[in-house]
């Protein structure tokens, strides 16, 4: 997606989205407070995706149809994303905008926003009439677009338009009041599945959106983000670690069900209603814990980051090491930005005044990683640790400096003490550390089918109370017991997706 | 052992029948040859982890004549085998005690075991996997849930070490040399535990490896030699040692699998620096002589649940499996022999015979540890015949006195399981 357009959309989308909280009637106002579901059905459904089971075939079909609301009673969903555009024909456009034409006032009528999905194919024009004729609430770009797409259809439509980025670095640099992002399927996977060897310490390969969301939602902007993957095929657990996988860092996930739950669920099945409710149930709980968003995120090790070089990977496998960061950007790095931190990587080339400003925060005791560019970098070992002042440099040999090492290599640069967090039995699982006052969240989500068992954490201070929260349970206190050097330890004895606990100091 | 000769290449015939000269010359001769110790081994089928190990191990120690007065009033020093060593190696889903490190319900019941057996100290041991700040070797078992506390509570002196350094306060290494005969090494410097102890038992896991073919008792001693010692040695010139050790100077495979540098100065140096520097020549026979250097008194397998395949998660191909064995023995060489017996695997196969036969990635070993010349495909020597050449202890099933259930009515194909040729 070029810059260009980006461009347009910083500037575009806050005005557009400040009109079309005005035009909303009945429906949910605020897109912060909106709980997205993919809704997708209709003929344009059954057209866009070509060949569809039979089986399949007829739910999708008729998805509009008001029953399917009775589906959202009960549930924290307040905005749906229903199939707008495709580009099929002008046909098959009437026939979906016919079923759309009583369900959308429908779903207003329960207090539900309305967006219109609008896939690659679609022509501006035919999107806005129907967009304005339906009085959706806005509208989601799901797919690449012609450059200008987004900006025409911003002009001439009155209400929001989110545009399902598909780059971290461009969304980061975004003003729009609400990122949605392409994901990726949160699981954990064997690397010998994967054709990886490996060695015997290796662990699963986790992939997750937690330090996607994170990276959206870093310094003091605290707008909603969506992450948007779609499971398929899925269990259970798979659709409680979605909603867990982008909830933990502050986002939420638009959730999207699988056909076969669509099928069971409009059949009335059991087992179906039964794993609907267990997802509504997860979202309930991010929901019931919203003030958990607004906490601040935590860690004592910065990473810089740039619009001129890739660093996702790097901030993906710091997470997965359970190490807690907090990221800087490189506009914003001065002796001031530093202060909170005990250690930055900062692997872009420095710039002179960069240099003296990171130098210094070795010379005061802090820790800087870098990469060749700072200079004295080692031959043959992978980085080299430079003794200045009362802290060190860590100079990386390689041009960019391996992610999967740097990350690997943060648990062995820092000690324990001052990555702040550590984290044990954890090899399918990734924490998100966030802290508001004297209070510290913990939030642990296993990636794995199975759950997990015996996961310890401690964390730097001494904490009275640990309060252990889960979508499936009750609130439950577990123990807290001192380690060494004025950490606090507690055990969790069994996680099955996703909890969360709140270390707390006083009695 | 005309049986056995009937399955051995004539390759196979050659290099054993010069490595195994006394116990070969000893069979034609019959006289002037100690033969290799024999003691009994006791098999058990246990197909949970979740049973009662303790009344378990207490009947295998007594099939096996009882360890009663070997450990009351003694310091008790257990080599747990934890692959990797970081906790944190494991399929998904699953505990590393599952797969590729034995199970921690098998250490916290021989600890219960031997502390009602009346040891006065229960020393557990690993050499642990880049601990920069020094964690404890406690905090590296809760990478994989162990709970470390009731495992210390099991007995009234429980002692964790990481086994990587000296020891804790400690300058020096123990010295200790090869009391068989010597293949690689006359001897070699370890952690102090592994001197100051009564009793020393090898905790294995039941279960493959990549470049040896099997890990079993024997296998469990590699993790005995110190890495702050014997891996820190300068990486020659373009050396590639492995996938995972090609970035970090933190690892022994230069010094032992590949024979790329010497151990440091005033450490004892190989025997012979012009020999075989083939990993699956050398490996077996620095085994044997770790185990003739630090005896094991009595060797654990843990067969419960096992990673097929491989030593670790991390190689492609490798299963979980639950082949449900337990065995016990006072002798290694005779243990590992059942051990293999058990797998399904012919405890004198030769390096052309499963699991012996191997193949090693070209993209993650160096060029000159895969086919060595003169060979057709890749192997290792059997490090159980190798150790009874060395007059360790004797492998042959006919002659080692079998408790507890038949090696039959256990036996469980892992060649088969991994290959996806027997049933689920």
């Amino acid at each position: 997606m070029p810059n260009r357009y980006r461009m347009a959309l910083t500037f575009r989308i806050p005005v557009v989205w400040l009109i079309g909280l005005t035009s909303l009637a009945g429906a949910t106002t605020d897109p912060a407070l909106w709980v997205p579901a993919r809704w997708d059905g209709g003929p344009l459904e059954v057209a866009r995706r070509g060949k569809i089971d039979a089986r399949f075939r007829d739910t999708i079909n008729h998805w509009y149809e008001p029953s399917t609301l009775q589906l959202l009673d009960s549930t924290p969903i307040n905005c749906i994303l229903v199939t707008l555009g495709t580009g099929a024909s002008a046909e098959t456009e009437v026939a979906q905008r016919r079923q759309l034409k009583d369900y959308v006032p429908a779903a207003k009528k329960r207090g539900i926003a309305v967006l219109g999905v609008v896939y690659p194919g679609s022509g501006v024009a035919s999107v806005i009439e129907a967009a304005k004729e339906l009085q959706l609430e806005g509208l989601v770009l799901d797919g690449e677009f012609a450059p200008d797409f987004a900006a025409n259809l911003a002009r001439q439509f009155a209400g929001i338009v989110i545009p399902i980025e598909q780059d971290a670095a461009s969304a980061r640099s975004s003003a729009a009041p609400l990122i949605a992002m392409q994901g990726v399927r949160p699981n954990a996977r064997d690397l010998a599945d994967m054709g990886i060897r490996a060695g015997a310490s290796a662990e699963p390969w986790i992939d997750s959106n937690i330090w996607l969301v994170r990276s959206l939602r870093y310094g003091n902007t605290r707008r909603p983000v969506w992450i948007s993957q779609e499971p398929n095929p899925v269990s259970e657990g798979d659709y409680i670690r979605c909603v867990g996988d982008v909830a933990v860092a502050g986002g939420r996930w638009i959730v999207s069900l699988d056909d076969e739950l669509r099928v069971n669920l409009l059949k009335k099945d059991a087992d179906a209603l039964g794993t609907w409710r267990r997802i509504a149930g997860s979202l309930k709980f991010g929901e019931d814990h919203a003030d958990w968003r607004q906490y601040t995120p935590f860690g004592n090790l910065g990473i810089v980051i740039d619009q001129t070089a890739d660093f996702d990977e790097y901030l993906n496998l710091a997470a997965r090491r359970q190490v807690p960061y907090r990221l800087i950007r490189r506009e914003e790095l001065n002796a001031g930005s530093l202060a909170s931190f005990r250690a930055v990587m900062a692997f872009a080339a420095p710039k002179d005044g960069e240099r003296k400003i990171l130098q210094n925060f070795a010379s005061n005791g802090g820790v800087v990683i870098a990469g060749p560019s700072w200079g004295n970098a080692p031959k043959d070992d992978g980085y080299a640790e430079i003794p200045t002042g009362k802290g060190r440099i860590v100079v990386y040999k390689d041009e960019p400096p391996d992610a999967e090492a740097a990350a690997k290599d943060l648990q062995d640069l820092l000690e324990p003490q001052l990555i702040g967090l550590s984290a044990f039995n954890v090899p399918s699982a990734i924490t998100y550390v966030s802290t508001e006052g004297g209070s510290v969240l913990i939030q642990v989500l296993n990636y794995a089918g199975r759950p997990a068992e015996r996961i310890t954490l401690r964390f730097n201070g001494v904490f009275k109370r640990a309060r252990f929260y889960t979508p499936e349970n009750a609130p439950q206190d577990l123990v807290t017991s001192e380690a060494q050097n004025g950490r606090t330890e507690i055990l969790i004895p069994k996680l099955a997706a996703w909890g969360a606990v709140l270390l707390e100091q006083g009695n | 052992m005309e049986n056995t000769r009937g399955n051995f290449s004539r390759r196979d015939w050659l290099t054993l029948s010069s490595l195994a000269a006394g116990a070969l010359t000893a069979r034609r001769a019959q006289a002037d040859v100690v033969p290799p110790p024999i003691s009994p081994v006791s098999v058990a089928k246990v197909v949970s982890y979740d049973t009662d190990l303790v009344p378990q191990f207490e009947l295998m120690f007594d099939q096996i004549g009882g360890i009663g007065n070997q450990v009351r009033g003694k310091t008790v020093a257990m080599k747990v085998n934890l692959s990797g060593a970081s906790g944190s190696g494991r399929h998904v889903g699953l505990s590393a005690g599952q797969t590729s490190w034995v199970h921690p319900n098998i250490v916290g019941a021989l600890t219960a075991t031997f502390a009602k057996l009346g040891a006065k100290r229960i020393r557990i041991l690993e050499s642990t996997f880049r601990k920069r700040y020094g964690t404890p070797l406690e905090d590296t078992l809760l990478n994989d849930g162990w709970d470390v506390k009731a495992i210390k509570s099991a007995a009234p002196m429980v002692e964790f070490e990481d086994t990587n350094g000296p020891g804790l306060g400690r300058e020096k290494y123990s010295l200790l040399k090869v009391k068989s005969r010597p293949y690689v090494f006359d001897a070699f410097c370890f952690n102090h535990s592994y001197e100051d102890c009564d009793f020393f038992v090898s905790v294995a896991k039941m279960k493959n490896h990549e470049e040896l073919g099997i890990t079993l008792s024997m296998k469990n001693l590699f993790g005995i030699t110190p890495e702050l010692l014997y891996g820190l040695r300068p990486k020659p010139d373009g050396a590639i040692v492995s996938s995972v050790g090609n970035f970090s100077p933190w690892t022994r495979e230069r010094v032992f699998h590949y024979g790329q540098v010497q151990p440091p100065e005033g450490v004892p140096q190989e025997i012979d620096q012009t020999s075989s520097r083939y990993e699956g020549w050398r490996m077996p026979r620095l085994l044997t002589d770790l185990c003739g250097a630090r005896p094991i008194d009595l060797a654990v397998l843990d067969g419960i649940e096992a990673i097929i395949g491989g030593e670790g998660t991390g190689m492609p191909g490798t299963k979980h499996g639950k082949p449900g064995i337990l065995v016990v023995g006072r002798n290694c060489v005779s243990t590992d022999a059942v051990g293999m017996a058990t797998m399904g695997y012919n405890p004198r196969a030769g390096r052309h015979e499963a699991p012996f036969r191997l193949y090693k990635n070209p993209k993650d070993h160096p060029a000159e540890q895969l086919i060595p010349l003169g060979e057709y495909h890749q192997f290792a020597d059997n490090t159980v015949m190798m150790g009874e050449a060395a007059g360790l202890g004797s492998a042959d099933l006919t002659k080692i006195d079998l408790r507890g259930t038949p090696i039959k009515d256990v036996m469980w194909d892992y060649e088969a399981h991994w290959k996806g040729q027997s049933p689920v």
